[in-house]
């Protein structure tokens, strides 16, 4: 019952078993599922490695295809997530049509989540099913479709400033969207920055300059992303341009006489004249890059005092209220107030533990560090003492996470300029109180470093060093249907393997949408997802897997079932026929989901690599196997 | 293979870690050409010597064997093992790199990676590559994932005594063989050179040759973790007695200016997590204790990594213990201040104690290629802000440890950029136009 393959030529399978070093073999016994999987019918290798998609694994597979022993593969390994595209690969090198493939997961469905004999039988019946189909597998090609030499950028920080410059540096033609009118996201908010002590306004007048000037890139301010079509090569994007309001209406009230390309304190680069009525844009784009950042976290009114004591602040709104300062005084001033001590608190709004801390309105925690918050406060704190030499500091922390290149002389000089520590448990927070005998307020906190003795500090200002947040994406996340971690940052498909990317081709990472990081770090991440754009771009080509829907005219009686049930936009269509209506698909926006399979009445709709007939042949495989394990048993 | 023409490239990346392979990938798949120049006998890097990687637990090979594949069988990459890099320059616009390729005493072209040489050599030596815990032989293959898989002689123990050449099918070993000099002709050149751990702490810290056997480096757990480590399970050298209670001791090196090595080394707190909870899989019942001075799970999922080896009982103690010395029954005695507890100095008993070691540049620029060092010994990048790839010399570009401590992760983000980065500058030098 076997089709035939292109070459004409009966399925010969080989068939070949991972060990992962251990992380099947420890709970699979896989001499067992080898010598099962070689007396299954069409199979006319069976094999196994320690780790098949080492060099060795795969040169196992090249031998026998290029031998001319094999001419389907089974890989039984770790989730075809991790490697179906290296074995795919591997097949291609060895001349043979990658897609007559097929992949079983013996890891995560298996040695994972199962020990015992039982996961030695899932084991074999997992590659009896992956034999099955590869029987009946036939060659295909990929979806080629044309690339838009053009990469839309989603949001004007550092992040997207950096990526729309590398990837106009690679010849692309770039639009930059940026919500409010100005670019330079919240760097802005910034004075200097470490560990370099550069101003952040130069840092940010000098990219903006780059954005600017070149006369590849596009900047669209006061725009959203307000429609979102398309595939990998030829995304249709829609922005909304509004004229500005609200905050951005005040921020735009203090740009004076400033010229375009002018950054303004603590406000940003003014790009250009706002529109004055709305607009929408029309946009044709090969890749996007989402750079939409972050924001600080808001402390809940009463979390150390914040909101209702005027001496509780936030970092950021410490360092606005020092870079107006130029010293010269013994003491801070803040609000008319002499500060004659000070203390910071570290972790406000980060390294949240449930059970300790209580979650936000709608019940979510941040569990995660915010990584540059430490040497933020370590930088306000040397800061100050240099400038305010009177003025004590404290820093109630947790962990100094001083990790960076450069970071630790913070911390060093912090205790050398007599900044005092006290390391404070999850548990034990501080508490703040109003009131105290020469001062605003009193902190009282356990010390660690003390054998938590119990410290009282008179203080007169408080700060909080409030963590990064993902920012409310809920509609680009929506429209454009981006996965989302358990941390609500977005997520890439592997930190490791694809740390930029995610699982819908064409759509990158930059920056803190997706997970904190320093400005350095946020530039590396907007060069790497910027390489990877530019890669498929500058081909003018992109291949995509040809697992789409395929539809036989001759059965298709246009119904219009499929198209009603479709779930991604325009992947099914009718058209006319002499014969009536018919449907046709557009494999590049087919997202080979099957919905149109289930609802045919017809069975005129077939999943290229995914045909009922293989189907079929997996649950005859999984059948047999299991009869045949019942009857050992 | 080396001739002693000029070979021409459009990049030459220095050190084929994972750095230098995601950099070579990211630049291939654009369409330049790259040669990686790497000086073990193997691509790799630190990476493929490890056990699993922080936070998803995947197994490093898992990981690594793919991209050093994907490289090894790219028609865009060439690789260059068991090359130094013995200067490099820019000649009329381009970097001329003047290359020794050292021999493996086997003929690459023969050799058929069979190994029946490493069966019949009679000789044994510790073997670097399992933390000198086993011992492997004079004429060897690094290890099984290795890439090529290539024998090589270890001159400086073989007793040429010629079984290797008798049993080779293909008459590959060749005693004669000669360093090899040539020159590596590019236009971008990434620095991707990695890092070493401090051997030498010992010294340092106490002024001693050594801390006894059951006082191991924090490379050395990853082999016993390792899925084909040397004992195939986790036992402690001195004696092979299965330890009861394991100690971690962070900083060993790092952030510590009497050991010159002020810069914190930035993956030793994940590790030893990752360790303590890869232990606690493999000997359940065995006391897992980290001796931090903070812990600094600062990426992405690392913080909730912690938090879950807290919750699986391992032991995190704030301290800076000093090895006060060794017990008859092997235990090694770890004194610190209990400030926590506030009962002054206090000593502990532990079976088997891992040094987390300082991480050390795997390589000095200075006179091979014309950028220099910075302060802590990594390579001097003027623009940390916003170019953190760019080196002081015009198309050489560095990431990965080479540039600092830094993890897998922030290693391979940093190594697009410095692909990027090379990609920028050849793309303006032609005109605006990226690679065919």
């Amino acid at each position: 019952m076997s089709k035939l393959n292109s070459g004409q030529e009966a399925p010969k399978i080989g068939v070949y078993v991972c060990h992962c070093g251990g992380n099947i073999s420890d709970h699979v016994e896989i001499d067992k599922v080898v010598e099962q999987a070689g007396g299954l019918a069409n199979v006319a290798v069976a094999r196994e490695n320690s780790f098949m998609c080492s060099d060795p694994g795969q040169e196992m597979i090249i031998e026998d295809i290029e031998a001319g022993k094999v001419n389907r593969i089974v890989v039984a390994s770790c989730a075809p997530a991790l490697h179906e595209a290296t074995f795919r690969g591997a097949i291609t090198r060895a001349g043979m049509n990658p897609y007559l493939y097929e992949h079983a997961n013996i890891r995560e469905q298996v040695s994972w989540v199962h020990h015992g004999p039982g996961a030695t039988d899932k084991a074999a019946a997992l590659v009896a099913a992956a034999v099955g189909k590869a029987g009946e597998l036939e060659p295909l090609e990929p979806i080629r479709v044309e690339a838009e030499a053009h990469a839309t950028v989603i949001g004007g920080g550092v992040a997207g400033m950096s990526a729309a410059r590398d990837l106009a540096a690679q010849g692309l033609n770039v639009a930059l969207v940026e919500k409010s009118p100005f670019l330079g996201g919240q760097v802005s908010q910034l004075d200097k920055t470490f560990p370099s002590g550069e101003a952040a306004g130069e840092l940010l007048s000098a990219l903006a300059a780059q954005v600017l000037h070149d006369d590849r890139i596009t900047v669209y301010t006061c725009s959203e992303l307000a429609e979102y079509s398309g595939y990998v090569g030829s995304f249709k994007l829609k922005l909304q341009r509004t004229p500005p309001s609200g905050q951005d209406q005040e921020r735009l009230s203090r740009i004076g006489d400033a010229s375009p390309g002018q950054f303004l304190p603590f406000v940003g680069v003014w790009a250009d004249q706002p529109p004055e009525a709305s607009e929408e844009v029309e946009l044709t784009s090969g890749a996007v890059v989402l750079a939409t950042g972050f924001e600080h976290y808001t402390p809940p009114q009463g979390e150390y005092g914040y909101g209702d004591l005027a001496e509780v602040i936030t970092l950021p709104e410490l360092i606005q209220i020092m870079a107006g300062e130029t010293g010269g005084g013994e003491q801070l001033v803040v609000n008319g107030k002499t500060v004659n001590s000070l203390a910071l608190i570290h972790c406000v709004g980060s390294r949240q533990i449930p059970g300790i801390h209580q979650p936000a309105p709608g019940g979510t925690l941040n569990e995660h560090c915010s990584r540059v918050c430490c040497t933020a406060s370590l930088q306000a704190a040397c800061e100050l003492r240099e400038k305010f030499p009177e003025t004590s500091v404290f820093e109630l922390y947790r962990d100094i996470r001083t990790y960076g290149r450069g970071q630790e002389d913070y911390y060093l000089n912090a205790g050398r300029a007599g900044v005092v520590f006290a390391r404070f448990a999850p548990e034990a927070p501080p508490r703040i109180e109003a009131g105290g005998e020469d001062s605003a307020l009193t902190v009282t906190v356990p010390d660690q470093l003390l054998a938590g003795e119990e410290l009282a500090l008179g203080v007169d200002l408080v700060v909080l060093a409030v963590g990064m947040e993902p920012r409310d994406n809920q509609g680009l996340v929506d429209k454009m249907k981006l996965p989302v971690g358990a941390d609500r940052f977005l997520l890439e498909v592997h930190p490791k393997l694809r740390p930029v990317e995610l699982p819908a081709a064409g759509i990158y990472l930059a920056g803190t949408c997706q997970a904190p990081m320093d400005t350095s770090e946020v530039a590396n991440a907007a060069g790497a997802a910027a390489a990877k754009a530019g890669a498929i771009l500058s081909a003018g080509q992109v291949e995509l897997d040809p697992f789409v829907a395929q539809i036989d005219q001759a059965k298709c009686v246009g119904s219009g079932a499929c198209v009603e049930a479709c779930l991604s936009d325009g992947a099914i269509e009718m058209i006319d026929t002499p014969d009536g209506k018919r449907a046709q698909v557009n494999p590049a926006l087919c997202m080979g989901c099957g919905v149109c399979v289930a609802v045919c009445e017809q069975d005129a709709i077939e999943l290229n690599g995914w045909t009922l007939g293989q189907y079929e042949a997996m649950v005859d495989a999984i059948v047999a196997q299991t009869a045949g394990q019942g009857a050992k048993a | 293979m080396p001739s002693n023409e000029t070979q021409k490239f459009d990049s030459l990346v220095l050190g084929g870690g994972i750095a230098g392979l995601a950099a070579a990938l990211d630049l291939a798949d654009a369409g330049y050409q790259v040669a990686v120049l790497e000086r073990d006998a193997t691509i790799g890097g630190q990476m493929i010597r490890l056990s699993k990687v922080f936070p998803t637990l995947d197994c490093a090979s898992c990981i690594t064997t793919p991209k050093m594949a994907a490289a090894a069988h790219h028609p865009n990459i060439t690789l260059f093992t068991m090359c130094r890099l013995e200067g490099a320059q820019r000649v009329d616009g381009k970097l001329e790199a003047r290359v020794t390729q050292l021999p493996r005493y086997v003929d690459p072209d023969k050799c058929i990676g069979c190994r029946q040489c490493e069966y019949e050599c009679p000789v044994m030596v510790d073997d670097h590559e399992q933390g000198g815990f086993t011992a492997r032989k004079a004429i060897y293959i690094p290890f099984s994932n290795a890439i090529p898989q290539l024998a090589l002689i270890d001159r400086e123990h073989c007793m040429m005594c010629g079984k290797c050449s008798s049993v080779c099918p293909t008459g590959a070993v060749d005693q004669l063989q000669q360093e090899q000099e040539f020159v590596i002709q590019a236009e971008t050149m990434v620095l991707s050179t990695g890092f070493e751990l401090m051997t030498d702490f010992p010294q340092r810290a106490y002024g001693a040759p050594g801390l006894g056997d059951n006082v191991i480096s924090s490379l050395q757990m990853e082999r016993l973790l390792a899925p084909h480590g040397p004992y195939m399970r986790v036992l402690r050298p001195g004696d092979g007695k299965e330890p009861e209670s394991i100690a971690f001791v962070q900083c060993a090196g790092s952030r510590d200016l009497q050991l010159g090595k002020p810069y914190c080394s930035r993956v030793c707190c994940m590790y030893a997590i990752k360790q303590a909870m890869l232990l606690s899989g493999a000997l359940p019942l065995a006391d897992l204790t980290i001796y931090y001075m903070d812990i600094r799970a600062f990426g992405k999922n690392y913080e909730q990594f912690f938090q879950n080896a807290k919750a699986m009982g391992v032991e995190f103690v704030k301290a800076k213990p000093v090895i006060a010395g060794n017990n008859p029954d092997g235990s090694v005695v770890l004194r610190y201040e209990d400030q926590e507890g506030g009962t002054g100095a206090v000593s502990r008993e532990h079976d088997l104690v891992v040094m987390s070691l300082a991480m050390l540049p795997a390589f000095s620029p200075e006179e091979i290629v014309p950028v220099s060092a910075a302060d802590d010994g990594f390579v001097m990048v003027p623009q940390p802000k916003l170019a953190p790839t760019l080196t002081e010399a015009a198309g050489i570009f560095t990431c990965g440890v080479a540039a600092g401590p830094k993890d897998i992760v922030d290693s391979i983000a940093e190594a697009g950029a410095a692909a990027l980065g090379a990609a920028k500058y050849m793309a303006a030098k032609r005109g605006g136009q990226a690679a065919a």
